[in-house]
C-alpha cells in the first residue's frame, strides 16, 4: 500500500484521517448538550471557592431566576404555584433527597430567589444548593 | 503513463472510495470546531433551608453565627463587616468549630450575589453547615 501511494506521488491519507477522526471523536463526547437547555442570559455569580458540580444527581431539577424575578425551567417561565406542582411532583418521583439547584441572577433581588425557596418547602424539597461560577471560560463577547 | 485512480476502479478492484468520506468528516470537523464554546466551571453551594414544620430542637443558640445581608450592608451577629473581615472572622471560628452552623438572613431587597459571596466564604473556611432564610 505505502509503495503504491509512493508510486503515484500521492499523500498517504491514512494518518490524517485518523487524526480527524480521532478530533470528531473528542468534539461528539465533549460537547455538552445540558448547556443549551439553560438560559444563557443569566449570569451567575462568582464563586471561586465553591466546590465544583461533577457528578449531576439525574434527579436533579435546575431552576432559573433572572434578573426581574422571573422563574424558568428549560426555557421555560413558570409562575410560583406551577413551580410549586413541578416539584411535588419531582418530590413524587423522586424521593425527598430530590436536589434542587437554583441559578439566580446575580442581580436578581433576593425576594425572587426566596420565591424559588418558599415553592420547594412546601413541596417538601430541602436539599437545594445555588449555582454559581466557579471558574470563567473564555471572555465572553459583550 | 500515470495511474489514475477512477472510482470505477475502485468498485473493480474491491477497495472502497474514500473520497465521500473524507468529505463528510472534513464537514463535520469544520462544524463542530465552529460551534464549540468554552464551558464556565460552575460551583454548588449547599444550603438547608429552614423548615416552618420541624425545627431541629438539638441545635444550640450560641454555637448559631448570624449573618444578617441587607442591600449594601453584612451584618455578622449585629456588626457591620466588609467581605474581607468577614471570611477573616469566619476563618477563626471555623478553626474553633467546623460544623458550627451558619444561618444566614437576607433582607428582601439584597442582591443574589452578596449572598453567593457570602455563602462562598463560608466554603473557602469550610463550615458546611449553612442554612438561607428571610428577613420580612
Amino acid at each position: 500500500m505505502a509503495r503504491r501511494s509512493t508510486e503515484e506521488v500521492g499523500m498517504n491519507m491514512t494518518p490524517m484521517i485518523d487524526i480527524v477522526f480521532q478530533l470528531i471523536i473528542f468534539f461528539v463526547v465533549t460537547t455538552d448538550l445540558d448547556r443549551q437547555v439553560f438560559n444563557e442570559a443569566i449570569l451567575l455569580a462568582f464563586s471561586p471557592n465553591g466546590p465544583s458540580i461533577e457528578k449531576r444527581d439525574p434527579r436533579t431539577v435546575t431552576i432559573e431566576v433572572d434578573t426581574k424575578g422571573r422563574i424558568y425551567i428549560a426555557h421555560r417561565p413558570i409562575d410560583k404555584d406551577m413551580l410549586t406542582n413541578l416539584l411535588r411532583q419531582a418530590r413524587l418521583s423522586g424521593g425527598q433527597t430530590t436536589p434542587v439547584q437554583i441559578r439566580g441572577d446575580q442581580n436578581a433581588k433576593h425576594e425572587s430567589v426566596r420565591n424559588v425557596m418558599q415553592s420547594c418547602g412546601k413541596a417538601g424539597l430541602y436539599r437545594i444548593s445555588f449555582v454559581a461560577t466557579k471558574e470563567k471560560a473564555a471572555p465572553r463577547k459583550p | 503513463m500515470a495511474k489514475k485512480r477512477s472510482p470505477r476502479k475502485n468498485m473493480e478492484s474491491g477497495e472502497i472510495p474514500m473520497t465521500p468520506m473524507i468529505d463528510v468528516v472534513f464537514q463535520l470537523l469544520i462544524y463542530f470546531i465552529l460551534t464549540i464554546k468554552p464551558v464556565d466551571v460552575s460551583a454548588h453551594l449547599d444550603v438547608f433551608s429552614p423548615s416552618t414544620k420541624s425545627a431541629p430542637s438539638d441545635q444550640k443558640p450560641p454555637e448559631m453565627l448570624k449573618v444578617e445581608i441587607y442591600q449594601g450592608a453584612i451584618l455578622m451577629n449585629g456588626t457591620g463587616l466588609d467581605m474581607a473581615g468577614l471570611t477573616k472572622i469566619l476563618g477563626k471560628l471555623a478553626a474553633i468549630n467546623p460544623k458550627q452552623t451558619v444561618m444566614i438572613l437576607c433582607s428582601l431587597d439584597s442582591r443574589h450575589n452578596d449572598l453567593v459571596e457570602v455563602l462562598d466564604a463560608c466554603a473557602k473556611v469550610g463550615l458546611t453547615n449553612l442554612s438561607v432564610g428571610s428577613m420580612q
